[in-house]
């Protein structure tokens, strides 16, 4: 417990200090979230697009479909904010050799890592995520509770973790390769699968985002249960993340471990 | 006619004022102020085709800016530069057929792949001739020691093999000038050595003009022939190396061993033409200059105090000179 | 100065070649990114029989041709570019016996020359799991090739500019993915154009994107009259050399803005 209280205390001091240094490149920032915004708004029109051609997708409406991507925008904002660092495991600190001046430090490196930068520009993922969620509620006459707010705040953060730990376990290939960046983002990029009903997938593509890489739980069920589709799978969500963060830290410490041993 | 020639050059840099806060931040959007800076004020220099010359000052007195003039990476303020016949900044390709650059230690190889790839396209990229190209790979293969270093990556390869291997790349074409920023930094004596040598070799093989800057003053001391100091953008001396060190740093020391000494005897000679700047129980060293006296009269004397044993003499060098010259001993 | 640029080509894409699971991993990834359009019309399909204009196969082979497209057509070198710029090491490539652009252009081929086996491979494995139309006819393969063949300079030029932009700011990203943004709309990367609003189409024949992705593709379907492509080859000419004198007066801006003020 103690261990945790400490870390914690850590990663916000870590936060500060990012903090800092993102006041120091704030145009650069404001352009980098304005670009962010732009992408995601391509979704969207790819969406608008394909409900000119029929009125639901697999039972979803519009607003339903929506409304899915914009929670599931909140939870990637979220994970983008705070594991953004682990794109440059590889890129950065192996290939430039500033890795094993963070072996040195009195901290688990990961720690020493995914504290040491933020991504700011996440932020407007976040905002847009926000947005949409919102305006979908309301679109869709959906009474904002109290209890559908925390539920939102509460699985969102369970859905961004989810993401994280499995940018972590991927990002084990740099010790490896350089290209690390590219590995976690392939399989990143697979949330997206998850931002449709996934009844329009073909079995084995169910399965991968179940079972393997059990994106589903970041928003399609939860956004379920906020429509009143399902009721239980949600609850399963936070267990699925302390499951897979139970198994990213393990495999990343396998890998460190494998890596110190061989040195390069 | 000298194959560079600079006429008094100058370079003024503008920096925005920075002002602090958020405010600042936006004053200095709308209305940046601007503060002049003369980074190199009105130098003239004429380097000789094969001349091996040392350009030196301290850490912001101009000599990285004249050097990026002369390659034609800036553009003076005012004044002019001509390097073999065409004018850098304005035939900037023209002039890199002929020149070559070595800065820090950045490196032009290509990371992920074998050094011989690099090596290729450099011969590709200068159009330099198969049978040139064969030669100097094996020259400065033998110079260099590249053997073992060139089917390897360059990621793979210590400071000391890549700075091998860049300085390499960069004589490869057989250019006429070579600007050397820097390219010891960090390394350990022998390859520096390595370096030192293969720089000399090249300019009496090749004629090879070389300008070079450092703060290894025994790069200097073991390659240059002739010494341009800069001091706060101008030049503060410009000739022979061995005159520079005759002219400012005539001054020897000298370690004499004297058995059975009598004791504190530097205040019964403080009247001498020369200087005890240590004494010890068995020995003491003296510092005396050349016009001044002679060792032999200064052994003569000293041998009242004592039996000498041994004298070890030391000659001043650059870098002893040239800490006076930076504490602000005047030079005139 | 070919050759040179050839070599240069040849070198960077060894340099990509080095590692052997980029080529897998870009495939890959190439897939996962159509993966999520084809099911959704898919499922449309189903559920309304019709998919706008095209059967549910060109549907299907638009998307396709769209992945393996989309590397070549916006893969390129204004990272590289940019990151020379943050390091210096533009001071080095400014001292090289050719000029900057030839240099990058040469550099970009290399690029492109790794992303048509990924593009050629991300087609095949596609071709396995749905059914893929071939082009219509030999003449209208050779004018898909011809158009993608104009759009390497155009991309190269707006890569150009993109990273020209890394001598202003620290860093390029946003700049880059605001091009991706604006190039998947336009292109018809995101869904065939003829889906969009009318005004929007407008727009999009103007601009040059248009024929990074949806036109060759509808070349390739045949659903683009052979007699209109003079037209549209006198467009992309028009749009190399524009692109090109903006590309060129901006570098040299930006180069004399370095070459008096510093690095």
């Amino acid at each position: 417990m103690n261990n945790i209280v400490h870390s914690t205390q850590l990663y916000l001091s870590f936060l500060s200090a990012s903090l800092k240094e993102m006041l120091i490149y704030r145009l650069d920032c404001i352009a980098g979230m304005i670009s962010q915004i732009v992408t995601q708004l391509v979704e969207v029109i790819f969406i608008w697009i394909t409900f000119q051609s029929t009125d639901n997708i697999a039972g979803w409406s519009f607003q339903q479909i929506l409304l899915l991507y914009g929670v599931t925008l909140i939870s990637v904002g979220i994970s983008d904010f705070c594991f953004d660092a682990l794109y440059d495991i590889g890129p950065k600190y192996i290939r430039q050799g500033d890795f094993d001046k963070i072996l040195l430090r009195p901290v688990h490196p990961l720690l020493s890592i995914i504290g040491a930068s933020k991504e700011y520009s996440a932020l407007g993922y976040l905002g847009l995520g926000l947005f949409i969620t919102v305006s979908m509620l309301i679109e869709l006459a959906i009474p904002v509770t109290f209890i559908l707010i925390a539920k939102i705040i509460f699985f969102s953060i369970i859905g961004a973790a989810i993401i994280g730990a499995i940018n972590t376990i991927f990002s084990i290939a740099s010790f490896w390769t350089y290209k690390s960046n590219e590995v976690i983002w392939t399989f990143y990029r697979m949330y997206t699968f998850a931002q449709y009903p996934i009844d329009i997938y073909n079995g084995f593509i169910k399965f991968i985002i179940t079972y393997i890489l059990p994106f589903v739980f970041v928003a399609y069920y939860p956004t379920m249960n906020y429509l009143g589709m399902d009721k239980y799978l949600i609850w399963l969500s936070p267990l699925i993340a302390i499951v897979l963060w139970f198994v990213a830290i393990n495999v990343w410490n396998w890998a460190l471990k494998k890596y110190r041993s061989t040195g390069s | 006619m000298p194959i560079i020639e600079a006429k008094n050059l100058i370079k003024k840099y503008k920096t925005i004022e920075k002002k602090a806060g958020i405010t600042g931040y936006f004053k200095n959007l709308i209305h940046p102020r601007y503060k002049e800076f003369t980074a190199v004020n009105n130098i003239n220099i004429e380097i000789e085709a094969g001349e091996l010359v040392g350009y030196i000052g301290e850490n912001g007195a101009g000599k990285s800016t004249t050097i990026k003039m002369l390659t034609g990476l800036l553009t003076p303020t005012s004044g002019q530069v001509i390097v073999d016949g065409i004018v850098p900044y304005e035939k900037r390709i023209e002039n890199n057929k002929k020149i070559g650059a070595v800065f820090g230690q950045k490196t032009q190889l290509w990371w992920d792949l074998p050094v011989i790839e690099s090596f290729r396209l450099i011969k590709k990229m200068y159009k330099i001739p198969e049978n040139e190209y064969r030669k100097n790979l094996k020259t400065f293969t033998e110079l260099l020691q590249l053997e073992d270093l060139l089917e390897k990556q360059v990621k793979n390869l210590s400071l000391g093999q890549k700075m091998r291997c860049e300085i390499a790349a960069t004589f490869l074409h057989n250019p006429k000038i070579v600007y050397l920023d820097e390219p010891t930094i960090g390394l350990d004596v022998l390859v520096k050595e390595n370096i030192r040598k293969f720089i000399k070799d090249i300019n009496k093989e090749k004629n090879t003009t070389v300008i070079l800057t450092t703060h290894d003053l025994k790069d200097i001391e073991d390659v240059c022939d002739r010494i341009i100091l800069l001091d706060r953008g101008q030049i503060i001396y410009d000739g022979d190396k061995q005159k520079f060190k005759d002219t400012y740093g005539n001054s020897v020391t000298a370690e004499i061993i004297l058995k059975n000494k009598e004791e504190n005897i530097t205040q019964k000679l403080w009247e001498e033409d020369f200087e005890i700047i240590e004494e010890n129980e068995n020995n003491i060293k003296i510092k005396f200059s050349h016009d001044k006296t002679t060792i032999v009269k200064i052994v003569e004397k000293l041998s009242k105090y004592g039996n000498i044993e041994d004298i070890h003499m030391k000659e001043a060098e650059l870098e002893d000179i040239l800490k006076d010259i930076y504490r602000g001993v005047k030079i005139c | 100065m070919l050759k040179t640029m050839l070599e240069l080509g040849k070198i960077h894409f060894k340099e990509y070649s080095i590692y052997k699971s980029n080529f897998y991993l870009f495939t890959l990834n190439r897939i996962v990114e159509v993966i999520v359009y084809i099911f959704v019309w898919q499922a449309i399909y189903m559920q309304t029989g019709n998919t706008g204009e095209f059967t549910i196969e060109q549907m299907i082979t638009y998307y396709i041709l769209v992945v393996s497209l989309s590397s070549i057509a916006t893969w390129g070198i204004n990272e590289d570019m940019a990151h020379s710029i943050r390091t210096g090491k533009i001071n080095k490539e400014l001292l090289s016996p050719m000029s900057y652009f030839k240099y990058y252009f040469g550099i970009n081929l290399g690029e492109i020359g790794f992303a048509i086996p990924v593009s050629i491979a991300t087609f095949i494995l596609c071709a396995i799991f749905w059914k893929v139309i071939m082009p219509v006819s030999i003449m209208n393969f050779v004018l898909f090739l011809l158009v993608i063949v104009l759009i390497i300079p155009i991309s190269f030029f707006i890569q150009m500019i993109i990273g020209t932009t890394g001598f202003y700011t620290n860093s390029i990203w946003g700049m880059q993915i605001l091009k991706k943004s604006i190039i998947s709309i336009f292109s018809g990367l995101i869904a065939p154009l003829t889906l969009f609003p009318e005004w929007f189409q407008k727009i999009a024949n103007i601009l040059p994107f248009k024929e990074f992705i949806y036109t060759p593709i509808n070349i390739y379907l045949g659903t683009i009259p052979l007699n209109e492509i003079g037209a549209i080859i006198l467009k992309l000419v028009l749009w190399i050399a524009i692109l090109y004198l903006i590309a060129k007066i901006f570098f040299e801006h930006a180069v004399k803005k370095i070459t008096i003020n510093g690095g």
